[in-house]
């Protein structure tokens, strides 16, 4: 997936160079969608989801009564 | 807002000068930063990880519109994708950071330290800097608008083209060591796959 995605950043940056407007604006775009999908896929974690629980506070029970 | 002096050939040279200048010193910048992150990985053994390359993808995307501008002609349409790929390196690296910000196991920060500061929070400052820098260039130079279509020209246009070529070669060199590194599966950082 890695390596699709460079190539396709490659070929953006080639066509751009070259003057082929279109065709680098369609290599870009489909760079960018490969990249925002490799990222979800990459940060997602089957037991935790989206969340990061390792950076979750605990909310602190205080007795009832106490003050601040 | 405009006035007579704005409108100027002289004004307006002198803003196309500055806009050449403004897009070639980032360009130059952003080119240092992923040479300085390919001497780290080739010359101290520090094999990336997929956040990390998918960092240097939102650099190279950063560079795209900036290269456009050079070869096309200025358009706000080639700083918009300069400005998404920005944003995108932000967000990665904001979540990178945040991956690695509590130690555990199979999860601390990747490669050396520069200046005491980690790649995924130097990501987190950079892709700020560029969305800063850009609101600076709004703010003070305008859009495009009024440059579309120009080119860069005279020595500082050659100086963009080199670059544009060096940037464009370090995206080869890119693709290759990715090639090498991840085949055509996911990413480690504990060997280069093609090479065991």
């Amino acid at each position: 997936m890695m390596a699709l995605i460079f190539a396709v950043l490659l070929l953006a940056l080639l066509f751009g160079w070259a003057g082929r407007g279109r065709l680098a604006v369609a290599a870009i775009l489909s760079c960018l969608m490969l990249s925002i999908g490799l990222f979800l896929w990459e940060v997602y974690n089957p037991e935790y989801g989206f969340r990061m629980p390792w950076i979750q506070v605990e909310l602190i029970n205080t007795p009832a009564g106490a003050c601040s | 807002m405009s006035n007579s002096a704005e409108t100027s050939p002289r004004f307006r040279a002198a803003g196309e000068t500055l806009t050449t200048l403004f897009y070639l010193s980032m360009l130059l910048v952003i080119a240092a930063i992923l040479t300085a992150a390919m001497g780290f990985q080739y010359l101290n053994g520090e094999i990336p990880c997929p956040l990390c390359l998918l960092q240097r993808v939102a650099m190279f995307g950063v560079c795209f519109g900036l290269i456009a501008n050079f070869r096309n002609g200025y358009s706000d349409r080639n700083t918009g994708w300069s400005m998404l790929f920005a944003l995108f390196l932000l967000i990665v690296s904001v979540r990178q950071t945040l991956l690695d910000i509590y130690p555990r196991p199979g999860h601390a920060y990747v490669g050396s330290a520069v200046f005491g500061i980690h790649m995924p929070v130097w990501s987190v400052l950079i892709a700020t800097a560029i969305l800063i820098a850009f609101g600076l260039k709004f703010t003070i130079l305008g859009g495009d608008g009024k440059r579309a279509g120009r080119k860069a020209a005279g020595a500082l246009g050659q100086l963009a083209a080199l670059a544009s070529i060096y940037v464009i070669a370090l995206c080869a060199i890119n693709f290759v060591s990715v090639v090498v590194q991840c085949g055509l599966d996911a990413c480690h950082t504990y060997e280069y796959r093609l090479l065991k």
